[in-house]
Order: C-alpha cells, then structure tokens, then sequence
C-alpha cells in the first residue's frame, strides 16, 4: 500500500513555508496584486530561509530538495499569494537546465556564487512568434571564435527586469527547427541584453514579466549547456523536473479558495440559517474538496515517480493539467459561493481566479499537456 | 558561557484541542506541538547571548514524553541550539510543575549552566512555577518576568529588565541563576530550512527521568472546553455610515446597552 503520510522533516519544511506565507507573504498579497508591486523584500528574505533555489544540490549552495519536498513548500507559498510564488520558484526553473546539462565545472562556476546571495534567474525560452512551438524559435546563436553572439527576443518571461542570470535557447541552424537548439547561460551584465518593460498582467501580479531583447551578446563557448543542438531536449527534460511544482501551485491556490469559501459559507446567512446548510452550497463546497485532494495527489505521485527515478514526462503532465484546471473551476465556484461580494475586490476569491488563470497556461499550455498525456499514453497501447 | 534552555510542547494554537476520555487532560491524539510563544523568546534570548559571548553554547533541556517533546528539541537546534537532552516522561500525560521542575534540574545539574533560562510561563498551562522551583532545586537565584538579559564581563554579573506598571525595572543577577522570560519582545528568528534538514540529523541525548517522583503535588480534576459563543451577529454593510448604523440599532434595540 502507498503510504501518504510526510516524514517529520517534510513536516517541519511545510510548517517553514506555511510560516512564511502567513506572515510574510499574505499581508502583502492584496497590495501587490492591486498595485503590481514586485516584493523583492520578500523575495529576499525567501531567499534567507532557503526557500528560494530548493532544487539545486547542498554543494552549489542550493536547499537540495527533491521535488516532493518542493512540492509541500510550493503549495504553502501559493495558498498565500499565486504570483510572489511564481517568483520565488522561477530560479528553480532557470537553473534546472544547469543542473541537467551542465559540466561539474560549469554547475560550480556557475551555480556556487549565483546561490550564495540572492540573485533571480530566467527561464529563456517563449518567443514573440509562438510558446507552444518552442522548436520554431528563432533567436540565432551564431558562432564566432571561442564566442557565440545571440540575436533574437524573448518573451513573458518570469523576473526578467530583475535577474541577473538567463538560461536562454537559441538556435544554431534554423533550419534544423528543434535539432538546432543550443542552450546559453548569459549573466545580465552581458552587453546587448535588454529586458523589456514590465508587462500589466491579469493574474500573478506580484510577480514581474517581460521580453528579454539579445542584441549581438558574445557568450563563451564555456557558457553553452551540452553540445550544439541539444539545447531541446535539455528544455523538455527541465519541464518534465519543474511541471509538476506548478500542479503544487495550483493546488495551493485551489486550497486557498477552498478555505475562503467553507470559512464564508459557515458565516453568511441567508433564508435564516447559514449558507453551509443549504444543499446548493453543500454540492458545491464537495466538488471543491474532492478537485483540491485529487489535483494534491496527483501532484504527490507525479512528484513521489520523479524522486524514484522516473522520467516523469506523463505523470507531470497530468498533474500540472489537472491541478490547474481544478484550481481555476475551484476559484470560479469560491467566487459563486461568495456571490456578489466574491466579485468585489475587497473580498480574496476573485485574485485567486485571476491567478489561476495563468497555471493553465504557462510552463506549457494546458493543451500541450494534452498532446504530450495522449502521446505518452498511445505509447502505452502500441 | 554555558546556557541552558528549558523548552516545552504546547499544542499549537490553531489545534482543535478536545479532552481525554479520562475528562482530565487534552486528547493530544492528532495534536501539533510545536515551540511556542515564551520559549521561543528564552531560546531567542540564549542566541543572543550566545552571539554577545565568544565561545558560549546553548543547551536545550526538555521534559516530556515522545515524538513531541524531541520534535521541540529539533526546532531549537534549527533555531541554532548546539546540544539537546530530552528527559523522557515516558507514559506520562500530564506532568504537574514541580514534578517537571524536579526532571529538568536533576538533567540540568549533571550539565555545565551558567544560566538556566525559560519562559516565564509554557504557552499552555501557564502556571509560571518551573523557574522558581528551578531556583531552588538547583540552590540558585531565580527572577521571572524578564527581558533584554545582556551579558557584563566588566561587573562579571548578568543586567535584566523587567517591564512593570508604568515603567521598567533594571535588575542585576549574579551567575549562575535562573531567569523565566517575557514572551516576544525579542522578535524570535526563524530557522531556515538548511539548518531545519540539519536538525532532523542532530543527536539528542535522551535520559528517563530520575526516580518517579513522590506523588502528585496537584492532580488535574477535569479539563473542559468554553461553552461555544453564541448570538454573534454579522453585519452586513456597503458603506462604514450603514455598517454604524445597523450597529447603533443593534446595540439599542438588542443589546439595549443605549436608552
């Protein structure tokens, strides 16, 4: 039998990160999502409690989590505030491809002075001319000496204003499509880099987005991750790793909404008796839980088959998949059940559909999850 | 400087408490006990002191039975603690104050203490009588109410505040002795979560508690919940002028607190 119980360390890693999220992160969540402020003293103090770079190893200076770990403290962080988790998170995915395709000299020239102070990383992969089809992409990697010089943009890309480090994929022969592919890691410093403005966002406006221009930037050859042309699926290896915290994100909001609208249904009266009672919002507040466990669970084992060496690639779709789906339905139901004022931004619920909005459409469309669901599944029916 | 700190479990305040089926105590089944409140300033105040004091250590003492009572040592050790002993209860399910007081100092006396420090009183029970009895089991002074303890190498004591009615008390204590402490005036860190991996892996030192002690000195008769509140009346307003409105109405039509 699968045993769902948390060890006492993982339990201690939750209480860390739900104690973060309820006294650094919430006071603030309403603030930053009417104004679009970026925290960054809070994403600094994250950074302090280790709650920042969970995925890279103890020795690059990094919290050294496997991705359940990950997951419990993603969840924590979201059911306070979608958008500073995003941002918390976002290293974990900008670094992953060092940590997958780089060299043991790379990962420690690279990754040991990044993690030993706060520093925000971007994950360069999205294109003005398309996201899902990351295989099109048109930023060129040109080589030149024991240099390559990048041209091209980027675009909706996570903390971009405020990194200081960008893996960024680009292509070495176009007409290659996804076999020319090359991953770079570029520091901010480089000349030719310029991040665009910060976008006004609908949801995750805590966090903070924008284009990333590469104007003629010579990169070393010792900064390019594994060799020309494997810059793809060194991308789809790092989503298959970092899909699945984004089903925990998910689940955090999805969670939030819950408890905001059991709390509100157990104090709003109507008819003479508090809405709880009544069987319509009974049937609603049912379907929320059984979306909020399943999407958790979900999440677990898609988390649980990763940290037992599995590639991952099916089970994090489906969890990602499910898990934002459920929070956006979860969210809409918080928002019905609070009626009226649920439509007010005074009240919490309607951020939480705003940000839940966003997990189904980053770290690959939810109809891409689909496509890559029935393709790992066919494969099983072969 | 050797610093010993006594901590204790309390149930954590979001836990639904319920009594036992013995009607005597709490049910501490599915219970959270974490490391609360007043202790987490004594531990706060010990770091402190520890960074005042070249080559100070902290000591985390601790009474009770398991997982709960290892699970606060951990949290202290996250926190920055370097040694750890759990006096085990075994069974036991209610300590009164003095029993656990005669643990502690039977444990704390075998140790290097140049001073005990604990809240002034556990989060839960709040009885407020194991640094007294400390005092005096262990034949040292013992103040309570304390904050702010500094070090002076110069004068070789201890200084303290105390924060009274309309005003603040500065006591000198000499060493060794046992200070109980006020909670949260110093803004108690938080551990960080590689210190938190750590302390899952530090060794604590467990010892039974020394011979059982003489019985009781208090027994625990019944322990009941407060009536839930009722007639609480939520009200329901767009604007602050209507939401004072219904409440001037309230308080004079049903509360009749106005003519």
């Amino acid at each position: 039998m699968p045993d769902f119980s948390l060890t006492a360390e993982q339990e201690s890693l939750r209480d860390l990160a739900r104690r973060f999220a309820r006294t650094e992160m919430a006071p603030h969540a309403a603030e930053c999502d009417r104004t679009g402020r970026f925290p960054e003293e809070i994403y600094r103090k994250a950074f302090g409690l280790g709650l920042m770079n969970l995925n890279v190893p103890t020795e690059y200076g990094g919290s050294g989590l496997g991705v359940v770990d990950q997951c419990l403290i993603v969840e924590e962080l979201a059911h306070a505030c979608g958008g500073m988790t995003t941002s918390v998170i976002a290293n974990c995915l900008a670094l992953e491809p060092i940590l997958l395709g780089g060299t043991a000299e790379q990962k420690h020239r690279l990754l040991t002075p990044f993690c030993a102070e706060y520093h925000l990383a971007s994950f360069c992969l999205t294109e003005p001319s398309g996201g899902s089809d990351a295989g099109g992409l048109t930023t060129r990697a040109r080589r030149d000496g024991d240099h390559y010089v990048l041209d091209g943009e980027k675009c909706f890309i996570t903390n971009a204003p405020h990194a200081s480090l960008y893996t960024v994929f680009a292509t070495v022969d176009p007409g290659a499509r996804h076999r020319g592919i090359t991953a770079f890691v570029v520091p901010r410093s480089a000349e030719g880099v310029v991040p665009g403005k910060d976008e006004e966002k609908m949801g995750h406006r805590a966090s903070s987005t924008s284009t990333v221009r590469f104007e003629g930037v010579r990169v070393p050859a010792t900064d390019r991750l594994g060799a020309d042309g494997e810059g793809f699926p060194l991308a789809m290896r790092t989503l298959d790793q970092t899909r699945t915290p984004i089903g925990a994100l998910a689940t955090g909001i999805a969670q939030a909404a819950l408890d905001h609208a059991a709390a509100y249904a157990l104090k709003r009266v109507t008819f003479g008796k508090p809405i709880a009672e009544h069987q319509a919002i009974q049937i609603k507040l049912a379907n929320m839980a059984q979306a909020v466990r399943a999407a958790r669970l979900l999440t677990w084992h898609a988390a649980w088959s990763i940290d037992h060496g599995a590639k991952g690639t099916l089970e994090s779709s489906i969890a990602k998949c499910f898990a934002s789906d459920a929070a956006l339905r979860v969210a809409d139901e918080a928002i019905q059940t609070f009626g009226g004022y649920g439509y007010m931004k005074e009240y919490p619920v309607e951020k939480l559909l705003r940000d839940a909005k966003l997990t189904q459409i980053y770290e690959g469309a939810n109809e891409i999850q689909r496509t890559v669901i029935a393709r790992e599944l066919l494969q099983l029916y072969a | 400087m050797e610093i010993v700190v006594c901590v204790k479990p309390v149930p954590d305040a979001e836990t639904r408490l319920r009594a036992a089926s013995d009607g005597r105590t709490l049910d501490s089944e599915g219970v959270k006990f974490v490391l609360a409140g007043y202790d987490e300033s004594a531990v706060e105040q010990a770091l402190l002191l520890k960074e005042a004091v070249p080559g100070s250590k902290v000591h985390v003492v601790a009474y009770g039975p398991a997982p709960r009572t290892e699970e606060v040592l951990r949290s202290a050790i996250a926190l920055g603690a370097d040694l750890a002993t759990w006096v085990d209860a075994g069974a036991e399910r209610w300590a009164d104050p003095i029993r656990a007081a005669r643990a502690l100092a039977a444990a704390i006396a075998t140790v290097p203490h140049d001073l005990v420090l604990c809240g002034k009183h556990s989060g839960d029970d709040e009885a407020g009588l194991v640094a007294a009895a400390l005092g005096e089991l262990l034949s040292v002074p013992d103040f309570s109410c304390a904050v702010d303890l500094r070090w002076d190498a110069a004068q070789g004591h201890f200084q303290f505040r105390r924060p009274v009615e309309r005003g603040t008390e500065t006591w000198t204590a000499p060493l060794p002795c046992v200070v109980g402490l006020q909670q949260a005036w110093n803004d108690p860190r938080t551990a960080k979560l590689p210190a938190i991996l750590k302390s899952r892996k530090a060794t604590i030192a467990r010892t039974a508690a020394s011979s059982p002690a003489p019985s009781p000195s208090v027994t625990p008769e019944r322990f009941e919940l407060p009536p839930p509140r009722t007639g609480a009346k939520l009200i329901e307003y767009r604007t602050p002028e209507e939401a004072a409105q219904k409440l001037v109405h309230l308080l004079r039509e049903e509360a009749k607190v106005f003519p």
